[in-house]
C-alpha cells in the first residue's frame, strides 16, 4: 500500500524547462510548490565537468543523458492496421531526464514562433479559403495570440540570456535580422554569437537568391550574463558539445543553471529527485484531481501525493500517457475523429545537402549548438501555397554545431564505406564541409495519434505509450520542396561539390535522430469538443490540472519548440497564482 | 598530459611482450587467435605487417593486453574484419593496431553489450526495419551469433573462415554482407552488419582513445579533430576560414586526467 504524504498547493509532475519556468512564477508568491521528477541532479558529475564531459560515445552515440530505454520507451506503428512493436532503442527523438530535463542538453536554437502560428487555422483558411485545408490535416488556433505571449517571450529571453539580432522592432523590420519574425518590444538581451565560416558561405549565397539571411537566436551565451533573477551564465567556448550534452561552462541557459538552484532556496519549493510519477488521481465525480501516485526510485517504495493542483510538466508522451492512465479526458479515436487525448501527434522533417570545398575551411569543430545562420523564407506560411498541394516548410540554415568525430563527419557522395579511400575521404574532406538543411513543419494527421499500447508493458507494469504515426503525403511534398530550395543555395556556395538533396519521404523511421520536437496529444484550444486543455492550459474537464510542453502544440511548426512552451509556461505561472486567488475555469 | 611519452614506452613494452607470446607460440594460426597484435607480429595473411607500412605512416601503440568478451575464433574474425576495414596504409596502421577490435570487444563485454539502455520485454517479434532492432538478444550475444552464421556462410562460398580469406575476398564478403546479399536462415546478416557492426566499428576509429580504439588518437589526426579542451571562444574568430593549429595535434581525455 502506498503511503499517503501532507498535502501540498501545487504538485509539478515533472522537473524539465517548464516545471522550472512555472515554479519560479509560483514561488515568487510565495505558492508552495513540490515538483516531482523521475531523474537526478546531473550538475556535478561526469556529465558536467571537464575532461568526461566530451566524451562523444557516452553522451552523444549512446544518449547517455536521454530517458532509458529499458525502463520505459514507446512502441511504434505506421498504421491502424499494423501491430505495434517496441521502439527497443530509440533513436528518433530523445526525452530527457533530471533536474531541468532535456533542456539541460538542448541546442539553444531559440525561436518564437510565427506570428500566426497560433491562429494557424484562420490564417490558412483566410489566404486559401475555407476548403483549402485538407479533410484529414486537423489544424486548429491556440485560443491565444502572439500579441498575449509577447511580453512572456521578452522575459523567457532575458532569463534565458538570448542571443541574437531582431527582425522586427515594434513593427519595423531591422536589417540583419529575420524579416519574418513577430513584432518585438525589446531587442535581444544578447548580441548575436559569431559566425561560423559555414555562415560566411551560406550568406552569400543565400543573398545571392535574394532571400535575407540572420544569425539564428541562441541560448549558447556569447558573454557572461546576468539575468534578471541574478543568475549567472559563462560565456559560450564554442567546443561543440551541446546538443545531447550538458554545458560544462555553464553557458548555455538551462534549469539546472538558471532556474533550479534559485528555487531551491526558496522557502516554499521543494524538489524531490528520483521520483516516477504513475499516475494522476482523479475524482470523475466531482471533476477533481486529488494529486498523484509516484514510486520513489531510491526505496522503489509507492506514495500517494495529495494536492490542491496538479500540474503536468513531463513532455509530450508522458503528459499523455497520465491522461490516459487516469482516464482524464476523452481518448482520440481515429475512426470518427471523437476525442482528444492523443489527437495530433507530429514530430518535424529534417532534409538538406551536403556541400563540400577543397579550398575552404569549414572548421566544423569551432561551433555552438545555435551559431547557425538562417533564412526564414521558406518557412510554414511565410510563402504563397497556392498550387503546391502542401502545407507548412521550415527554415533553411548553415547546418553546422559541432564537429564531434563519430557523427559529424561528411564524405562526397559514391564513397565507400570503409577501407584506404574511406579513410582518405574522411582525411580530405572533414574539415572542409558542411550541411545546408531545412528543419521542416510536421502539420497533424487524423491519422497520427498517440494511445497506450494494448500488449507492452514498462519496468512499472503500466502499459507503453504506442505511436500510430507515419509520414504522409503532406509532409513528403513539404521536404520535397524545401530540400530543393536548399539545393539551390547549395548550388550558389561554389562548393566543389554539391551531394544531392534528400527529401524525407518515410516510411517514420525511429532509428533516425530528427529533433526531440515530438508534440500534441494534449492540445489545446478555444473549443472543449476539439481540445484538451483551454488557452490557459488548463484541463476542460479536471479544472484543478493544468498540462505545459510541447504536447499542447495543436501542430509542429518549422521552428524549434522551446521559445513559445518558455512564454507559455511562465503565463501559466502567472494564470496559476490567479486561480489560486479563484478557482474557476480561466 | 605530459604522461605522452611514458604511455608510448609503456605500450612499447607491450607490444614488445606480445611479440614475445607470439613467437613462444610458435604458430602462425593460433597465435591471432589468442592476441590482437599477434596477428601483426605473425604476419598473417590479412594483417600487413607493420614493415609493410609506408615511410611517414602514424605510430600507433599496440592495443591493450586481452580480450573480455570475444573468443578465439571470435576475435580471429574481428581482428581480420577491422584490418580489411582499415587497412595499414599513409594514413593509420591497421585496424589491429589501431585498437579497433580490442575497442569492439570492450563495448561488447560493457554495457552497451550487455544490454543497458535497451528495451528487453517480449513478447518478442520481428517488424519492419524502421521499427528498429526486435530480437530478444544483448548486442553482444548478437554480434556474435552474426560471427558464426557470417562465418557459416563463409564457409559455404569459400570453404573457409572468413579470417582465412584474402583481403580482397574478405573485403567483397563485407561489401556482400553489407548489401545484404548473404543470408542465414536464423541471423538477419544485413541488419547485423549495418546496425550493430559498422557503427561499432565507426565508433571503434573516431570515439575517444580511452575506450581502447583510435590508438594515439591516430583517427583524430588523420582527420584533423583536434579533440580536447576546445575552449574556443577566441579561436572561432581567429581560426574562422583558416587552418586550425590544435588539429595536427588533438588532446584526448586521459590527456587530462
Ligand atoms: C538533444 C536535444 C536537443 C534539443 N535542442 C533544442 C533546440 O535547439 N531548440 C529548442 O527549441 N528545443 C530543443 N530541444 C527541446 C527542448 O529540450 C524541450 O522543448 C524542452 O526541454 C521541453 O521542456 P519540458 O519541460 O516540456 O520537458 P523537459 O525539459 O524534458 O522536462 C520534462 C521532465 O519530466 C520528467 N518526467 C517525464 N516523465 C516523468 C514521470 N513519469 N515521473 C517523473 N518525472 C517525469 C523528465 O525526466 C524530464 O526531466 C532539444 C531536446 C533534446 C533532447
Amino acid at each position: 500500500m502506498a503511503t499517503t504524504m501532507k498535502k501540498r498547493t501545487v504538485v509539478i509532475c515533472g522537473g524539465g524547462l517548464t516545471a522550472g519556468l512555472i515554479a519560479r512564477q509560483l514561488t515568487a508568491k510565495n505558492v508552495d510548490v513540490l515538483v516531482l521528477e523521475r531523474g537526478y541532479d546531473h550538475t556535478r558529475a561526469a556529465e558536467a565537468k571537464l575532461p568526461n564531459q566530451r566524451d562523444e560515445l557516452r553522451w552523444a552515440t549512446h544518449a547517455g543523458l536521454a530517458q532509458d530505454w529499458a525502463v520505459q520507451t514507446y512502441t511504434l506503428r505506421h498504421g491502424r492496421n499494423e501491430t505495434a512493436l517496441p521502439v527497443r532503442r530509440m533513436e528518433a527523438f530523445l526525452p530527457g531526464e533530471g533536474m531541468g530535463g532535456a533542456a539541460n542538453h538542448w541546442n539553444g536554437q531559440t525561436w518564437r514562433w510565427a506570428e500566426y502560428d497560433p491562429t494557424l487555422r484562420t490564417r490558412l483558411e483566410g489566404r486559401y479559403g475555407r476548403k483549402a485545408i485538407p479533410a484529414d490535416m486537423p489544424i486548429q488556433d491556440w485560443g491565444v495570440t502572439y500579441g498575449e505571449m509577447e511580453s512572456y517571450h521578452d522575459l523567457f529571453e532575458r532569463l534565458f540570456g538570448i542571443a541574437g539580432k531582431a527582425g522586427n522592432l515594434r513593427g519595423q523590420i531591422q536589417a540583419g535580422g529575420n524579416p519574418f519574425e513577430g513584432p518585438r518590444q525589446n531587442e535581444y538581451p544578447q548580441p548575436p554569437l559569431e559566425t561560423t565560416e559555414a555562415g560566411v558561405i551560406f550568406t552569400r549565397a543565400a543573398e545571392n537568391l535574394g532571400y535575407k539571411p540572420f544569425p539564428m537566436a541562441a541560448a549558447n551565451s556569447p558573454n557572461a550574463y546576468t539575468n534578471p533573477d541574478g543568475m549567472k551564465l559563462g560565456q559560450c567556448q564554442y567546443c561543440g558539445h551541446c546538443e545531447r550534452f550538458i554545458c560544462e561552462a555553464s553557458a548555455k541557459g538551462s534549469p539546472e543553471v538558471l532556474l533550479f538552484p534559485m528555487l531551491l532556496k526558496r522557502p516554499s519549493f521543494e524538489l524531490r529527485l528520483r521520483c516516477h510519477v504513475l499516475e494522476v488521481e482523479y475524482d470523475r465525480q466531482a471533476k477533481r484531481v486529488r494529486g498523484v501516485r509516484y514510486v520513489d526510485l531510491m526505496t522503489g517504495e509507492e506514495y500517494e501525493q495529495p494536492a490542491d493542483i496538479v500540474v503536468l510538466a513531463s513532455f509530450t508522451m508522458s503528459n499523455t500517457k497520465y491522461l490516459l492512465m487516469s482516464g482524464i479526458g476523452q481518448p482520440y479515436d481515429p475512426t470518427n475523429g471523437s476525442g482528444v487525448v492523443g489527437k495530433n501527434f507530429c514530430h518535424q522533417m529534417m532534409s538538406g545537402v551536403n556541400v563540400f570545398f577543397k579550398d575552404r575551411w569549414i572548421n566544423p569543430f569551432l561551433a555552438s549548438g545555435a551559431s547557425q545562420t538562417c533564412v526564414d523564407e521558406f518557412n510554414e506560411d511565410n510563402f504563397d501555397h497556392t498550387g503546391l498541394g502542401f502545407f507548412g516548410g521550415g527554415y533553411i540554415y548553415s547546418n553546422v554545431t559541432n564537429g564531434r568525430p563519430i557523427a559529424s563527419r561528411l564524405v562526397p557522395p559514391g564513397t565507400p564505406a570503409w577501407g584506404s579511400s574511406w579513410k582518405q575521404a574522411n582525411a580530405d574532406w572533414y574539415a572542409h564541409s558542411f550541411a545546408i538543411t531545412a528543419h521542416g513543419s510536421w502539420y497533424p494527421h487524423r491519422e497520427n495519434y498517440l494511445d497506450l499500447d494494448p500488449t507492452y508493458t514498462d519496468a512499472y507494469g503500466q502499459p507503453l505509450v504506442r505511436m500510430t504515426m507515419d509520414i504522409r503525403d503532406n509532409e513528403r511534398r513539404m521536404s520535397e520542396y524545401c530540400t530543393q530550395r536548399a539545393e539551390e543555395i547549395a548550388k550558389g556556395t561554389g562548393a566543389t561539390i554539391v551531394a544531392s538533396g534528400t527529401p524525407r519521404r518515410g516510411p517514420y523511421d525511429s532509428r533516425v535522430y530528427q529533433t526531440t520536437h515530438v508534440t500534441g496529444g494534449t492540445i489545446m484550444g478555444a473549443d472543449p469538443g476539439t481540445s484538451v486543455v483551454s488557452p490557459h492550459s488548463q484541463h476542460w474537464d479536471a479544472q484543478n490540472l493544468f498540462v505545459v510542453g510541447a504536447s499542447v502544440y495543436p501542430f509542429n511548426a518549422g521552428y524549434n519548440p522551446t521559445g513559445p512552451l518558455g512564454a507559455l509556461a511562465l503565463r501559466l505561472g502567472d494564470d496559476m497564482v490567479r486561480y489560486i486567488d479563484r478557482p474557476q475555469i480561466l | 598530459m605530459s604522461t605522452n611519452s611514458t604511455d608510448e614506452g609503456l605500450l612499447t613494452g607491450r607490444r614488445l611482450f606480445l611479440r614475445q607470446v607470439a613467437t613462444l607460440a610458435g604458430s602462425a594460426s593460433l597465435a591471432p587467435k589468442v592476441i590482437g597484435a599477434a596477428a601483426v607480429a605473425a604476419g598473417s595473411a590479412i594483417a600487413a605487417p607493420a614493415s609493410a607500412q609506408p615511410a611517414g605512416a602514424p605510430i600507433a601503440s599496440a592495443p591493450a593486453f586481452g580480450y573480455e568478451s570475444l573468443g578465439p575464433d571470435e576475435a580471429s574474425f574481428v581482428e581480420a574484419m577491422v584490418n580489411v576495414m582499415c587497412p595499414a596504409d599513409n594514413l593509420t596502421p591497421n585496424g589491429v593496431d589501431c585498437g579497433l577490435a580490442v575497442f569492439i570487444d570492450r563495448q561488447l563485454a560493457g554495457g552497451f553489450g550487455t544490454g543497458d539502455r535497451l528495451y528487453m520485454r517480449g513478447p518478442w517479434k520481428q517488424g519492419k526495419p524502421q521499427l528498429g532492432y526486435q530480437l530478444p538478444l544483448t548486442p553482444d550475444q548478437f554480434f556474435k551469433a552474426g560471427v558464426a552464421a557470417a562465418n557459416a556462410a563463409c564457409r559455404g562460398r569459400f570453404d573457409k573462415d572468413f579470417d582465412q580469406l584474402e583481403p580482397a575476398d574478405a573485403d567483397a564478403f563485407l561489401r556482400d554482407l553489407a548489401g545484404g546479399k548473404i543470408s542465414d536462415i536464423r541471423v538477419p546478416l544485413g541488419q547485423w552488419f549495418n546496425e550493430l557492426v559498422y557503427p561499432l566499428f565507426t565508433q571503434a576509429c573516431f570515439a575517444d582513445p580511452m575506450y581502447g580504439g583510435n590508438n594515439g588518437k591516430v583517427f583524430w589526426k588523420m582527420i584533423g579533430y583536434p579533440g580536447l579542451p576546445a575552449t574556443h571562444t577566441r579561436d572561432m574568430v581567429n581560426f574562422r576560414g583558416k587552418p586550425y593549429p590544435g588539429a595536427k595535434d588533438p588532446k584526448a581525455i586521459q590527456d587530462f586526467s
